[in-house]
Formats: structure tokens, sequence, C-alpha cells
């Protein structure tokens, strides 16, 4: 089975395309493919804990991200460097991943027969 | 020969985008390569609209789209999800949601995201335009 | 598995230069074919640029170390390479 990799690289609600790249990774789990997902610099944002977007009639999707393991998603990395960059800790974030830097980070997406990014 | 699929998520009048997917696309076809399937996803989905009416010395891009898949047989994908929001909907769909009329250009088909994982798996490239 | 990364906004340069490894390639287009005016010398990753992006664009002073490619050529790197990651 051929493997993917989901890139998220922006910061939730501004644009949708959060919410439409965590859509086609479900699908890929429902297809059974082996899914690596990175949250890459500005995606760490997606991760931030006690996020309320209801308040602005948007679905909180981040609930999902933190089922991604349940959805079959082997790997979950989260960038070191954006992390850092939006002085974040790991007790800002969603615990759903490993903490990556851009080396492994490149390894991951080499390695996968698919790159998507929104 | 090598079978591609695209991804497109570009809106059609504020990015480049959609017209790039289209020129790489008739270079695939050129060069003697499959074109399993391009699926239009988030604001792509707005060349699905025949209503759109760009002025008559811009080119149509829902036309050339519409031109390209009778002329070479193929599979323009909409999802249907991103569509219903935008208001691309068939025959079927309008009157499940109690539209006026359908708007979607016959080319292109509504369809779910399983077309686009379905095109992946079947396919030895994925190319994104956004 | 090398990577051809295509880059269509130059403001995602850095992030998207972060994500490549040795082996893999660099092909602007659209809005990004603007970066091909400099030599930004990176981890000597192999470097291209749609011509007819650039034509379009008046950019003619482009660096020696891109290659101008037109779509044909395109769809050839995307063969050439593993995968294609459209960095958005």
């Amino acid at each position: 089975m051929k493997s993917v990799c989901f890139i998220f690289n922006k910061p939730p609600y501004g644009q949708g395309s959060g919410k439409e790249l965590l859509d086609i990774c479900l699908m890929c789990s429902a297809f059974e493919m082996p899914i690596t997902v990175i949250f890459q610099g500005d995606g760490v944002l997606q991760l931030i804990e006690n996020q309320q977007p209801d308040i602005l009639n948007i679905k909180n999707y981040s609930k999902t991200f933190k089922a991604l393991k349940l959805y079959g998603v082997e790997t979950v990395l989260i960038d070191a460097a954006g992390l850092e960059k939006h002085q974040l800790v790991t007790e800002n974030i969603l615990n759903i991943g490993e903490i990556a830097n851009s080396k492994i980070i490149q390894n991951v997406i080499q390695k996968t027969d698919f790159s998507i990014m929104l | 020969m090598a079978t591609f699929s695209l991804l497109i998520t570009a809106n059609p009048y504020s990015n480049q985008g959609q017209y790039s997917a289209l020129e790489f696309t008739k270079a695939v076809l050129e060069a003697g390569h499959i074109i399993k399937r391009i699926f239009f996803y988030a604001d792509g989905v707005l060349v699905a609209n025949r209503l759109n009416c760009p002025p008559a010395d811009e080119l149509n891009l829902t036309k050339s789209w519409a031109k390209l898949a009778i002329e070479k047989d193929i599979e323009l994908t909409v999802c249907v999800t991103a569509a219903l929001k935008r208001g691309i909907v068939n025959q079927a769909e309008a009157e499940r949601n109690a539209l006026t009329s359908e708007s979607i250009d016959p080319a292109f088909e509504l369809s779910g995201l399983g077309q686009l994982t379905e095109a992946m798996l079947a396919s030895d490239r994925l190319v994104t335009f956004g | 598995m090398k990577t051809l990364f295509i880059l269509n906004n130059p403001t995602n340069l850095s992030a998207c230069l972060e994500a490549i490894a040795k082996e893999d390639a660099l092909l602007l287009i659209e809005d990004a074919v603007i970066i091909a005016r400099k030599n930004i010398e990176y981890k000597h990753i192999s470097l291209f640029a749609l011509k007819e992006d650039l034509i379009a664009r008046g950019i003619n002073n482009t660096d020696a170390s891109w290659e101008l490619i037109n779509y044909g050529k395109f769809v050839e790197l995307t063969l050439a390479f593993d995968k294609s990651v459209t960095w958005l």
C-alpha cells in the first residue's frame, strides 16, 4: 500500500485549509494507507490547547487531531522550530506526537509515496 | 508511460493555479502519459460553475477544462462537500437542497473525497496545484 | 526517495527549504519565479524555474544556477523524481 504524508503548515481558522487537509487525511485512513502527519512552521498553532472556535461558529476540528492514532495514523511529528518560533512548549499543545527537528521531518517526507499540503 | 492525477485547490479567478494545472495536463497528454483523474477541492471547485462568465477577452477556465475533458476523455471530479458549500450543484443536489437550478458544467462530476484517494492509489504521481 | 518541491509563492521559500533534503530539487512556478534572479546556494539541490512564468513577468535576468524549463520538462521532472510536493 502506498504511503502518504500530510503537512499542516498554516494556522487554524483564518483559512479552511487545516480542516480540508484533515478531511483528506481521514479519507486516506479509511483506505488504510500508511499515514504520517507533520505540523510544520505555523502549522503547530493547529495544536494549541483550549481552542474554542465555536465562538466563531466554526467546528473545533482540533479534537480530531487527538484521535489521529485511532484513525491508524502511525506517526505524528511536531516541528521543533515551529514551536520555538511561537514560543510554545509541550505543555501548551495537544500531546499527540513527537517533537522533531527539520532533519527528521525531511527524512519522513522523503520516505513517503505522496506528500500533500493545502 | 505513467499515470498522473491532479489535485487542484486554486481559486480559478484569484490565483494562477488553475491555468498552470491546465497547461500541465496538456503537457502530460502530449508526452503520451495518462491522466487518471483531476480532482477539484476547496476553492478549486469554483471552476466547475457553468454560470461563470469571464469577460470575452479572458480565458474561460470552465470551458477550457470542459473542452480538454471531452476531447481527451478525462475525468473531472469535483468534491461534493466543497462544491455544495459554494453553490456548485447538479440536478439531484439542487432538488435535495430545494434550489431552483443546477449549476455544474456537464463536463464535471460531483463525487466524494474517496475519489481522490482512489486516484492516488491508481496513479504513479499526484501533482497539486493551489 | 527523491522529491521535487514545487513552489508558487515566494514568501514560502524559507519554510520550503527547511523541508528539502540533499538530492531533492526545487521548481519555481507562478509568483515564485522571482526567486530565480538570485543564487540561493542551498545544499547543492537542483534548481528549476518555469520559463513561461518568467517571461510573463518580464524577468529575464535569472541567475545561471537556475535551469529554465517548459511544461514538457516540468512533466519529465515529476517523473524523474519519486514524487512531488507542492509547497503551499
